[in-house]
């Protein structure tokens, strides 16, 4: 991190939202080894979940690009320099994310309440709560990252630390999001 | 949080100036260091305990095999009830093997290969104060010791280690109750690879970052030395398939402990019929060698690298065909995804798909067998320096060609047949993986030693090592293409039950006499490491008079490697033995101004000032050559 006194040392954020890029790579082949698992075994097996997927997951995804929305509209805000709006924006993303989470869990005991168990003779559906789930796990750290430009903005920040932890946390829930409605058109168009 | 420096910039910034005056305290400095250098160092020790370690796991399960009758009571002194009455136990020797796989793919040519030469070479090679980010690199080192101690712990529980194989196919690594092995064991297993898995991805990310962000001035890709093209395209064939590995392992890890179905399905153990229904172990297969073959080239890829460096070194010549060396590896990169079911031929697979993935394994033998003719030619008629570093990176190529032949044959779904899981397998993999990609990270060991500790290991030590392991090795793995051939299966525990198998015991007896041999062979190694560390030559800051950067750099090994500007690179890696230059290497950082004598008219790429620049001189200097 630091060097010897002479050698001072300047902020470079390209490599780091390169770092994070590669992240997003690595954790979408992730997520392709478990569709790539379900897509093998209902071609082998003749049948998918088999299920009618519950609304509650509708209203979550609905819920979550509505973050993705409130999230650019914080950079946006920092861009024309406006920190406070930037913050509004960052704390509703919050909310929202929270209550993406809140819904997930709602849509996990809808589906137990149905049957349709995690611990199930059908691998299928027992895919739909290893996806979500990491998903979710996604999304906590996602939060986190959330609350680091939060915390960025009730602090004296320079310029391009400030526009670094904020792009270092749209890209990822970005990322998210997107990897979300994947899983989801998926779960619906494998049935 | 910070990177790349320049000096004085910033000076004004009170928040990163005081970082500047750090003080570094022995936690800091060598536990948990953030510099390349160091954790490349940790990852070395580290690898070279745990392949140690691996070693004599190894020789403990070919005492068995050369000796099935015998017992050895010392055995059972620091055994235990694992080889009750000296002699050791079924379960325990599929332990054994399970373990020495694990331990030599992942922790020692995975983590100690690529770990230690990609965070050694890469900053120092393409010109970088450091990763791109030190702190994930620190966090790469620790998630793999913590990696390495969660393995080794298992072998202090009652059930012992996980007892699979290194493939750990279920139903047997899925069913607790199926081994003593799958119980416990098997769970710190799979522990042990997520961390694991997450220390490669930390590493691979960064090396990938840094070699594309953070090269110095001049230093574009074609100008890159073939260990970094190597360690470049490792990573990211680490980080395509890493996560595929989690992915699978995730699913196991349900099925072993919460009791859903993905790979299981109409288990009845004993008189129990397990509730597990409607899953397939195949698709365990698909995950795992989706990243079980890519990870093949993981292990070989670096060591290739290596070698390549330090045969054009040695050799005192340009290395033949840098950049069909290069598309070589991307192809064999590219290629190594598409080729995974070639360990599944035998699975009931489609004869149409087996022939599909049949194809591609053997296309893969295109840009190997470039690369083997590249070394030789590179070797041919150079002025040969047999440095310890050179044998082992020789040894490297004749274990490639030797271990890749059979690949063919393996290749071949209609022979693999019969051919797979017997002997024939493991003689393959030994040589052309084991022995080739070991022997590329000794010959790195040797070359780059005085890089990292500032002093020389000694040679006449390292050419008893490289003779006895060499020869050894192929006493070890080549009498076992005839076990193979033979239909001798592999993981057998002895070979005394099976009478067309009792005459290959005395084959047995050879191979594990050349196996201890091989390892005692590793004492002069491991002395000669520690000593050099402390009471080596002290090295010049240019022992092999090589050309890449990495030997600019002060022999002090200072943070952030470059006092000052770091250098700027004007040509590529291999201008040794240039004709019309006075010396037989110019280093990178050598501007084509100072050697007007050796410039050639493809050095310029098209930059016709300095063509003409050239001709000028020419005129003036060589007049015979522009008159002709």
């Amino acid at each position: 991190m630091e060097f010897t006194a002479e050698q001072n040392v300047k902020f470079d954020a390209k490599p780091k939202k390169f770092i994070m890029w590669l992240f997003v790579v690595s954790s979408t082949i992730m997520f392709g080894g478990w569709t790539s698992y379900y897509i093998v075994f209902s071609a082998s097996k003749g049948k998918g979940h088999g299920l009618v997927l519950p609304d509650v997951f509708m209203y979550s995804s609905v819920v979550l690009v509505a973050s993705s929305i409130t999230l650019f509209l914080a950079t946006r805000a920092l861009k024309s320099n406006k920190i406070n709006m930037q913050r509004t924006w960052l704390w509703i993303t919050l909310g929202l994310g929270l209550a993406f989470a809140y819904l997930q869990f709602d849509a996990w005991s809808a589906l137990y309440q149905s049957g349709a168990a995690m611990i199930n003779n059908n691998a299928a559906i027992s895919m739909i709560y290893i996806v979500s789930g990491f998903h979710l796990l996604h999304i906590f750290a996602g939060l986190c990252i959330i609350v680091n430009s939060l915390i960025g903005t009730y602090k004296a920040l320079s310029t391009e630390k400030a526009v670094y932890r904020q792009e270092i946390a749209a890209i990822f829930w970005h990322f998210i999001d997107i990897l979300w409605i994947y899983l989801y058109v998926f779960l619906l168009l494998n049935s | 949080m910070s990177t790349i420096s320049v000096h004085d910039t910033h000076h004004d910034n009170h928040d990163d100036h005081a970082h500047g005056h750090h003080h570094e305290t022995f936690l800091s400095k060598y536990v948990f260091s953030m510099d390349h250098k160091m954790i490349a160092k940790q990852f070395l020790i580290t690898g070279i305990i745990m392949a140690v370690i691996a070693m004599g796991l190894s020789i403990l399960f070919r005492i068995q095999l050369a000796w099935p009758d015998k017992t050895f009571p010392i055995l059972e002194s620091f055994l235990g009830h694992w080889a009750e009455g000296g002699r050791i136990k079924p379960d325990f020797y599929l332990s054994l093997v399970t373990i020495h796989g694990t331990i030599m793919v992942f922790f020692v040519l995975t983590a100690g290969l690529s770990g230690t030469f990609s965070n050694l070479l890469i900053p120092l090679q393409v010109g970088a104060r450091d990763m791109a980010s030190p702190f994930l690199n620190m966090l790469s080192y620790w998630f793999f010791f913590m990696a390495c101690v969660i393995m080794m712990s298992s072998f202090f529980i009652q059930t012992g280690p996980a007892s699979a194989g290194w493939t750990v196919y279920p139903p047997l690594s899925a069913v607790p109750k199926a081994i003593p092995g799958s119980e416990l064991g098997m769970t710190l297993w799979l522990i042990s690879m997520v961390l694991f898995v997450a220390s490669s991805l930390m590493g691979g990310i960064n090396y990938v970052t840094t070699i594309l962000n953070m090269r110095t001035k001049g230093m574009d890709l074609w100008k890159m030395p073939l260990t970094i093209w190597a360690f470049f395209l490792t990573a990211i064939l680490g980080i395509l398939s890493f996560p595929v590995l989690v992915a699978g392992v995730v699913l196991l890890v349900f099925d072993r402990s919460f009791g859903t179905s993905f790979y299981l399905s109409d288990i009845v153990l004993g008189t129990q019929i397990l509730p597990n229904q409607g899953g397939s172990p195949i698709l365990w297969q698909h995950l795992f060698w989706f990243l079980g073959h890519p990870e093949v080239y993981i292990v070989i890829m670096p060591a290739m690298g290596i070698s390549s460096e330090i045969i054009s070194v040695n050799s005192r010549k340009p290395i033949f065909g840098y950049h069909a060396m290069v598309y070589s590896l991307i192809g064999i990169t590219i290629l190594s995804f598409i080729v995974w079911g070639h360990h599944m031929f035998v699975t009931g697979m489609n004869p149409w798909l087996g022939g599909v993935f049949m194809i591609t394994t053997l296309i893969i033998a295109v840009p190997s067998a470039v690369k083997t003719f590249n070394w030789l030619a590179t070797l041919w008629r150079g002025n040969i320096r047999f440095t310890p570093a050179m044998l082992f990176a020789i040894g490297l190529v004749s274990f490639f060609i030797s271990g890749g032949l059979t690949g063919i044959w393996l290749g071949n779904a209609a022979l693999d047949i019969n051919l797979h899981d017997t002997y024939f397998v493991v003689a393959h993999f030994h040589l052309v993986m084991g022995s080739a990609a070991i022997f590329g990270m000794l010959a790195g060991v040797y070359h780059w030693f005085p890089r990292m500790f500032g002093r020389l290991m000694d040679k006449k030590l390292g050419y008893l090592h490289f003779w006895v392991t060499f020869i050894c090795a192929y006493l070890v793995f080549f009498p076992l293409h005839f076990l193979g051939l033979d239909g001798v299966p592999r993981r057998y525990y002895a070979f005394t039950e099976f009478e067309f198998m009792q005459k290959w015991l005395t084959v047995n007896v050879l191979v594990t006499w050349a196996a201890i041999i091989a390892a005692l062979a590793q004492v002069a190694f491991l002395f000669n490491f520690f000593y050099s560390i402390f009471r080596g030559k002290v090295s010049t800051q240019n022992p092999w008079e090589a050309n890449t950067l990495e030997w600019t750099a002060p022999v002090e090994r200072i943070h952030g490697n470059w006092p000052g500007e770091i250098p700027t690179v004007y040509r590529w890696p291999y201008d040794y033995s240039k004709p019309g230059s006075d010396v037989d290497f110019i280093q990178q950082t050598t501007p084509f101004s100072e050697t007007m004598s050796s410039n050639m008219p493809h050095d310029f790429e098209g930059n016709e000032e300095a063509e003409e620049i050239q001709k000028q001189w020419d005129a003036v200097n060589k007049p015979s050559q522009t008159a002709e």
